[in-house]
């Protein structure tokens, strides 16, 4: 018995569980390695050994060759997987809508249940709407490939073409200054906001004298929003200076993706405030009635927004990882 | 340009192995000696690769496994079937062709 070679044995034999002709294949394994330890004859050595195993190569890479390697979706269907998601999504999102103005749940059975949304929901629903309709567009192509037919799947054309993996364009040095401008102010911004949150807990202040600056919303409310837009801010400063010295695109995209996300979070948080108890200073009811029109308008705008960059980047980074 | 190589060369191997076995398992003969007879004629195969394709022939019908409980180890032999010999015969006669296609251009494009 061969510790070592038992293990390696052992790891391979994970990659092939449940193939009846596993411990076969484990035996033909272990024959070929003992008998290249030994040299042809005597006992085995276990330097010779330990060479054996390293040329026989790594263990996943082994199994696989045992592994019939039919693709889960077929090369001709995967341009489509991104583009059916994004036109499923659409129409999830139209429904969405629905769900969330005339308070109702909406089922298409199997196919398809919104359940009644309030804003928060529906702001949290989005990206796991996505997912859901990522999923099922790659369950019907993974079928498709399963039946082997001939099929020819239409291709629709609608929208910015997520699809395509355009390469980089080259940048010229007055395009590239313009960046950094840019991200320069969006980094004086950032940090102008970071040095008002560190000290009055919010970016949302009245007052004209520095002297009499107040917070303009109740401190979590404050919190929540402010926290919201410095994250998008951030990222923005990031990704700006990303694209100024031609960085890695890809890091780019996770950035955004990761702060799109948490401003969903942060912006549902918000709009889960009563509006009522939102302001730190009095304010006449008409303009309060006024401004919960205008600012939850704003941010479901925003987080409409927030939430078309967070699919899209989400499919760009997909699309290259297939496109690679 | 090495990758590319290695690329094609993977390519261009994997159907000679195959043609390969077939001619050599005219005589009984187990995996790691078929590695060495391969390398002893300066054929190098990797060895992860010689198993799984034996299997896929076995399953196919051509060739077939026998366990054999020597001194030692158990070790499986192989033989080539009637359906390995019929496979291996018209494999021949395109490799054949292959060869001669080849051969015929490099000649006229050295006349050219």
């Amino acid at each position: 018995m061969h510790k070592k070679l038992e293990t390696y044995l052992e790891e391979i034999g994970h990659f092939l569980s449940g193939r009846e002709e596993r411990e076969e294949i484990l035996a033909d394994i272990r024959g070929h390695i003992l008998e290249k330890a030994m040299g042809g004859n005597g006992p085995v050595d276990e330097a010779e050994l330990e060479k054996a195993i390293a040329a026989y190569g790594a263990p996943r890479r082994v199994a696989e060759k045992y592994l019939d390697g039919r693709p889960v979706i077929a090369p001709a269907f995967q341009r489509h997987l991104f583009r059916y998601a994004t036109f499923l999504f659409a129409v999830h999102l139209v429904f969405i809508a629905c769900a969330l103005v005339f308070k109702q749940s909406f089922m298409v059975f199997p196919f398809l249940f919104v359940p009644r949304l309030g804003i928060f929901e529906a702001v949290m629903y989005l990206p796991m709407a996505f997912l859901a309709d990522f999923g099922a567009a790659a369950l019907a192509l993974h079928l498709l490939t399963r039946s082997g037919k001939e099929i020819k799947l239409p291709w629709p054309k609608f929208a910015v073409d997520l699809d395509e993996v355009k390469p980089a364009a080259a940048r010229t040095i007055a395009a590239r200054i313009a960046t950094l401008v840019g991200a320069g102010i969006m980094l004086a911004l950032t940090a102008l906001g970071v040095h008002l949150y560190a000290k009055f807990s919010t970016i949302f202040l009245i007052g004209f004298n520095s002297e009499k600056f107040r917070p303009l919303l109740l401190p979590r409310p404050g919190q929540l929003i402010s926290l919201a837009i410095l994250v998008m801010m951030a990222a923005g400063t990031i990704v700006l200076f990303i694209k100024a010295f031609n960085a890695s695109r890809r890091l780019a995209c996770w950035i955004d993706l990761v702060a799109d996300g948490s401003a969903l979070v942060l912006i549902g948080l918000t709009l889960r405030q009563p509006f009522a108890s939102l302001f730190a200073v009095h304010l006449p009811p008409r303009s309060l009635a006024w401004l919960h029109i205008t600012l939850t308008v704003s941010l479901l705008f925003i987080a409409l927004m927030v939430a078309i960059d967070l699919v899209a980047n989400a499919v760009r980074l997909g699309r290259k990882r297939l496109a690679r | 340009m090495d990758n590319e190589f290695g690329a094609v060369e993977t390519e261009m191997k994997r159907g000679f192995l195959q043609l390969l076995v077939l001619i050599v398992l005219e005589k009984d003969a187990y995996g790691y000696a078929m590695v060495r007879a391969f390398r002893d004629l300066g054929y190098e195969v990797e060895e992860n690769t010689l198993y799984p394709l034996l299997r896929r022939l076995e399953k196919r019908g051509l060739i077939a496994g026998k366990w054999e409980m020597g001194e030692e180890r158990p070790r499986k032999f192989y033989a080539v079937t009637a359906a390995g010999r019929e496979m291996r015969a018209g494999l021949l006669q395109i490799w054949k062709k292959q060869d001669e296609i080849v051969k015929h251009i490099i000649k006229e494009n050295k006349h050219a």
